[in-house]
């Protein structure tokens, strides 16, 4: 099979609910980029104010939201009914499996964040070294967002490969 | 669940019934085609529901579409 058949074959095999997964994947992935982003190239008295803490976290929600919202809009466009369709046995197991590598992500981020709060208030751990406030926050809201882009990347894995028995 | 343990002769059975597409019995028993895929390719075993959809699209007993064979 050449080149051009084998994408050809590739865009016929892929779903509508593919395609939803996918544009959630980058939406994500792109929120992920932009917090990270703004937190890695902030100064030390943007990190330390809360005002500016506060504003970043409306701007993820504000574009999350935003994102979410027009992506839906351009796929309701685009097809036939699909997203009315309820999913059938496969797919809400597929949805289950993705879900459970978000609780672990999540129930890890939290774990984290619990512990650097304790060993930030005894005065010692990273935000004490390195003079980050607010590193909790910071670990729950990454973990949310890699929790979120681990669900798709697992929904679309299991979907493409079948695998889904664990 | 081991893989290989339920074979189907749902593939036979369409081109046996007009050729039909893995759309069309993906419409008749209310799944996805890439369920319909994943089934035919012994990758995902259906419910016990959609088994008696598949059969009773065929019009066949569940044993002549869906076989059980046990590992040892």
């Amino acid at each position: 099979m050449t080149r051009l058949a084998e994408v050809k074959a590739f865009l016929q095999s892929i779903s509508f609910r593919e395609l939803t997964l996918s544009i959630d994947l980058l939406a994500s992935a792109y929120i992920g980029y932009f917090y990270l982003q703004r937190v890695f190239y902030a100064t030390p008295e943007q990190l330390a104010s809360s005002t500016w803490l506060s504003a970043l976290l409306l701007q993820v929600i504000i574009y999350s939201i935003a994102i979410m919202v027009i992506s839906y809009i351009v796929l309701a466009f685009v097809s036939d009914n699909e997203l009315e369709q309820p999913l059938d046995v496969r797919e809400k197991q597929i949805n289950l499996v993705g879900y459970k590598y978000t609780a672990y992500i999540l129930q890890a981020g939290i774990c984290i964040a619990i512990f650097q709060y304790q060993a930030e208030a005894q005065g010692f751990g990273p935000s004490i070294e390195y003079n980050i406030p607010f590193l909790p926050l910071h670990i729950m809201v990454s973990a949310f967002l890699l929790a979120e882009v681990a669900n798709y990347s697992a929904q679309l894995y299991k979907g493409r490969t079948g695998d889904i028995y664990e | 669940m081991s893989n290989g343990a339920i074979s189907n002769s749902i593939r036979t059975l369409r081109f046996m019934n007009n050729e039909m597409t893995q759309k069309q019995l993906a419409e008749k028993i209310g799944v996805t085609r890439q369920t319909v895929m994943a089934i035919e390719a012994n990758k995902y075993s259906p419910s016990l529901e959609v088994a008696f959809k598949i059969a009773h699209v065929f019009n066949l007993p569940l044993e002549d579409v869906f076989q059980y064979q046990q590992h040892e």
